[in-house]
């Protein structure tokens, strides 16, 4: 897919485009606040990420004025560690996701696939992966046409995975849209939790879904 | 100093006050002179009517005569009028110390006889029969005098005031610039770098004194703000010396007896796994030291802390039961906070974690939340091995950690942090010295206007 790349740091930019177009995306790259946004207007791009301190215009003003045009087109905010508040404001501007640097090359590239496929899913009543499927109405969750009982967080982890099937779910973003933990616990939240829906809805069956990509997350596949 | 002092406030007020003063005595002072010009003439009118009136009567009963043995009597007697003239005509003296002249009626000024300076002669002229012609009169004199010598007392108490007035104001200026002075020189001492220096307080509690402790108390924040970033800036210094070391040992291994391609992976993943830990290490220090500087309160909405207890609560109850620990919540009722979810969230989650992560297994834990006097109070509380009491205020202390829990994961930054989000919210972390067993700390936060009022309604 096409990537439209804002961000003025070149180390950090070619970093970037590199570890993309390794995924197979068409990434285009700029410096500029100004600049891209006259080239996110041509709005051809499946995602943007837009670096939020930028020369020209800065990245918040970028997304708002896109905003304030109609566009949808999913944005991924970067911005350095320091500004605490920067999420907050960053989403509220019309940002879809937001990372803080320096950050692992995987974490980006699963964001943004995440964001990129956000924009066609409309909002489903039942989920489904192989023979799993999920009521998000009744709340219940059948393997095999036979009942799993989950927890709530075991649901809510669940369902996250299933919205994303196919796609790698890092630990912090799984930490972030599970359990709204907005840093890096010390015990084994995720490891924890994991294991207990595996139980539930995994072990036992032929096929296994959910798989550990090892150092990076999780994947939810059907296959 | 002299001529700075004239162009103070305290100057201006005092020359101020002494213009209003001048104003008023002047104001008196002219009133006076006017009443007491007044009365003294009344006076002499009427010592006048009355003599005339003697004479009348004499003249009434006995005639011409008697009219002339009261005149002699009254000219002598004390109380009465100086000068007579009894006229027949238009120039016989009949009697009197007056010279004739053309008789008139009413209240009348004469000239004194011989002129001299200063006297003139008010009096009475009135007709006892067609042609007989009686005046009384005396001479205004002695009322000038007193004139003159009422004004001189007061041109005296006021020339005095006005000296007073004048000194007071000086010194009342020389002491307003005293401590103008000195709050002058404590910033200036303070921009030079003397970071101590604070304004000297006199204790009487006046503006000034109160303008001092209040720039004192702010300078006593900016103190402690700059105090914490030289600590964060010191520890950044000093605790990154030692993983940056380590990663730097570990690279030159690599580089040195590094082999085959998996040696070389393993060792790129240590690397990228040490400089990960120092990154993350950088973000909890600069989180601690924002939320110190009281960043953040924009984010701030009212929150149930037990609704956010209870979510907590399902997210370590699996984890604590996975390491052989048995947390339990005790919530008492809704407790409506003005705080940061996300920020809340993190303080809960490290006093949790370190419950789990500092007990060994089988170690109860419990989670408690209650109202208590406006505040809410959430305490969290295990029945392991606890810390002993002189070490509670290290734990505290930024990258501060317990001799055995080296190992452990952590920063030695969780209890700062959360600590300083305890004070974010108004609130205070503290924990429990006289804890019977284990270890046990207490966040107390204020609860939120509109909660305290649904709740007090509730009672």
């Amino acid at each position: 897919m096409r990537i439209l790349l804002v961000e003025d740091d070149p180390e950090t930019a070619e970093h970037v485009c590199h570890a993309l177009r390794e995924q197979g995306h068409d990434v285009e790259g700029c410096r500029d606040g100004a600049e891209g946004l006259a080239i996110a207007r041509d709005g051809k791009h499946a995602a943007l990420i837009v670096d939020r301190m930028l020369p020209g215009l800065d990245g918040l003003s970028l997304v708002k004025a896109l905003r304030a045009e109609g566009s949808q087109t999913p944005v991924l905010f970067l911005t350095t560690m320091s500004g605490i508040d920067d999420r907050v404001t960053g989403l509220n501007s019309g940002g879809d996701d937001y990372l803080t640097k320096p950050f692992a090359l995987a974490e980006l590239v699963a964001r943004v696939n995440a964001i990129a496929r956000r924009g066609d899913s409309r909002q489903p009543v039942t989920l489904h992966a192989g023979d799993l499927e999920m009521d998000l109405i009744r709340r219940t969750v059948h393997r095999g046409g036979k009942p799993v009982d989950l927890q709530p967080q075991e649901f809510k982890l669940l369902e996250y995975l299933l919205r994303n099937t196919g796609r790698l779910v890092t630990r912090n973003m799984l930490l972030e849209n599970v359990w709204e933990l907005h840093f890096d616990p010390r015990t084994n939240i995720v490891e924890t939790h994991m294991s207990r829906l595996r139980a539930k809805m995994d072990r036992g069956f032929a096929v296994e879904l959910i798989h550990t990509v090892r150092g990076n997350g999780y994947i939810l596949r059907a296959d | 100093m002299r001529i700075r002092a004239f162009h103070t406030e305290g100057f201006r007020i005092a020359a101020i006050f002494v213009a209003i003063f001048a104003l008023s005595a002047a104001i008196f002072a002219v009133t006076t002179l006017v009443i007491v010009g007044e009365e003294f003439q009344d006076q002499i009118v009427r010592f006048a009517n009355a003599d005339i009136a003697s004479v009348k009567d004499g003249y009434r009963t006995e005639g011409i005569p008697e009219a002339l043995e009261v005149i002699k009597q009254r000219m002598t007697a004390p109380g009465a009028s100086d000068f007579f003239l009894l006229q027949r005509g238009a120039s016989h003296r009949l009697s009197g110390n007056l010279a004739p002249m053309p008789p008139r009626t009413g209240i009348l000024n004469l000239p004194y006889p011989g002129g001299a300076h200063g006297h003139a002669i008010l009096g009475v002229g009135t007709f006892l029969a067609p042609g007989l012609y009686l005046f009384a009169g005396s001479d205004v004199y002695r009322a000038r005098l007193a004139r003159q010598r009422i004004l001189r007392a007061l041109l005296l108490v006021f020339a005095g005031a006005l000296v007073l007035a004048t000194i007071g104001g000086w010194a009342m200026s020389r002491r307003f610039l005293r401590r103008a002075d000195d709050i002058t020189r404590t910033c200036r001492a303070i921009m030079a770098g003397n970071l101590a220096s604070r304004i000297p307080l006199r204790g009487t509690q006046d503006e000034l004194d109160r303008l001092s402790e209040t720039i004192n108390a702010m300078l006593d924040r900016i103190a402690a703000l700059m105090g914490n970033l030289k600590e964060v800036s010191n520890d950044i210094a000093h605790d990154l010396r030692t993983p940056v070391t380590h990663l730097r040992h570990r690279l030159e291994r690599a580089h040195l007896q590094a082999r085959s391609v998996e040696d070389y992976n393993q060792a790129l993943e240590a690397a990228i796994a040490a400089t990960d830990d120092i990154l993350a290490l950088f973000s909890a220090l600069l989180r601690v030291a924002q939320i110190e500087g009281g960043a953040r309160r924009a984010a701030f909405a009212q929150l149930d802390l037990e609704q956010l207890l209870a979510q907590l609560g399902e997210v370590f109850y699996a984890v604590a039961e996975d390491r052989e620990h048995h947390l339990t919540l005790l919530l008492s009722g809704p407790a409506w906070i003005q705080g940061d979810r996300e920020l809340l969230v993190q303080l809960f989650s490290n006093l949790i974690e370190n419950a789990i992560i500092h007990t060994p297994a089988g170690t109860r834990i419990t989670l408690r939340l209650q109202r208590e006097n406006g505040e809410a109070v959430a305490a969290i509380s295990d029945d392991g091995p606890g810390v002993p009491r002189e070490e509670h205020a290290k734990l505290f202390q930024r990258l501060y950690r317990r001799e055995a829990s080296r190992t452990r994961p952590g920063h030695g930054l969780g209890l700062a942090l959360a600590a300083a989000i305890a004070e974010l919210h108004g609130g205070r972390l503290k924990i429990d010295a006289d804890a019977a067993n284990g270890f046990s700390i207490r966040l107390r936060v204020p609860l939120s206007q509109a909660a305290s009022l649904h709740t007090n309604s509730q009672h």
